[in-house]
């Protein structure tokens, strides 16, 4: 079973970063791969169990599960519904932790998932670098143009 | 219960720091406050269940009990069993994380305690601050920010 490791320093305290990444459907507004996004049933971003449906800029459509948010933990877990690329049982963790020495957050991005035989390594590869390393790279870029 | 929490960012891999501080006994190798240590009964320093007993340099001696050692997780759990620093039930862990961005190592130390009321400002202070932070302010000299 592929597991994803990601992790980034942020020269920003956790408060910040989290603003950002807690609404379940602001991926739209700052992820480079993520061209639109709306949560089914209008229901709130933030309620446990709602779904989000986005487009990809490559065109695919793909389905997301919240499955956990803790404000005060500063984390949230989530799970793959509906995507066109041959991942199952994909289930991943974000967590944010501050760096106390500097005022900065870690950032902490993972995942396990299933696959087709001879598949996990290059989806792997993709996620881990497009998706969790693109976004890591597209936040530093975000909290510079809001600071 | 007081609780006080200090982290910071290593500028090496995590393996690498692992290696200088895993050492339950190793506290005088990379501690600036610790001139000796030594574990009771001759026992190996990651038997888990084993006491070390060490001076700081002010002179102050500590008994501290290994709780948890781990080095899939990179992390190490202890107590302290005897201290003049007025505690109670003061558990404490250091963890190591490797941020993947860059091979730097994420170091995470933090401690649960009672005491009394009006000496809990102080000794969070002393503990993150002073021991905890020190011990961080070393290891980032020895492995270059």
């Amino acid at each position: 079973m592929p597991h994803i490791v990601k992790s980034t320093i942020l020269e920003a305290p956790t408060g910040r970063v989290w603003e950002v990444l807690r609404d379940f459907n602001g991926h739209d507004r700052w992820h480079p791969a993520v061209a639109t996004s709306q949560i089914e049933r209008a229901q709130p971003s933030d309620k446990i169990g709602c779904v989000r449906r986005f487009k990809l800029k490559d065109g695919s459509e793909l389905r997301e599960q919240l499955l956990a948010l803790s404000d005060l933990e500063q984390t949230f877990s989530y799970c793959l519904l509906d995507t066109p690329i041959p991942m199952f049982n994909y289930v991943a963790h974000v967590r944010l932790l501050p760096v106390t020495d500097g005022d900065r957050t870690f950032w902490h991005w993972e995942s396990r998932f299933t696959t087709r035989p001879g598949e996990g390594e290059r989806i792997a590869h993709m996620v881990a670098e497009d998706i969790y390393q693109g976004g890591f790279d597209a936040i530093r870029r975000h909290l510079q143009e809001a600071a | 219960m007081s609780r006080v929490y200090v982290s910071t960012v290593v500028n090496a891999r995590n393996d690498r720091v692992w290696a200088r501080v895993r050492d339950f006994n190793g506290l005088p190798n990379w501690h600036p406050a610790i001139a000796e240590s030594r574990i009771e009964g001759g026992e190996p320093s990651d038997k888990v269940g084993c006491v070390r007993d060490f001076r700081l340099r002010n002179g102050d001696r500590i008994r501290e009990k290994l709780l948890g050692l781990s080095d899939f997780d990179m992390y190490c759990t202890y107590s302290i069993l005897e201290s003049p620093m007025g505690v109670e039930n003061y558990v404490a862990t250091l963890r190591l994380t490797p941020v993947t961005d860059g091979e730097k190592t994420f170091m995470e130390w933090s401690a649960e305690f009672d005491c009394a009321p009006e000496r809990e400002a102080e000794l969070i202070e002393n503990i993150g601050g002073g021991v905890f932070q020190g011990g961080f302010d070393a290891l980032k000299r020895a492995f270059g920010g």
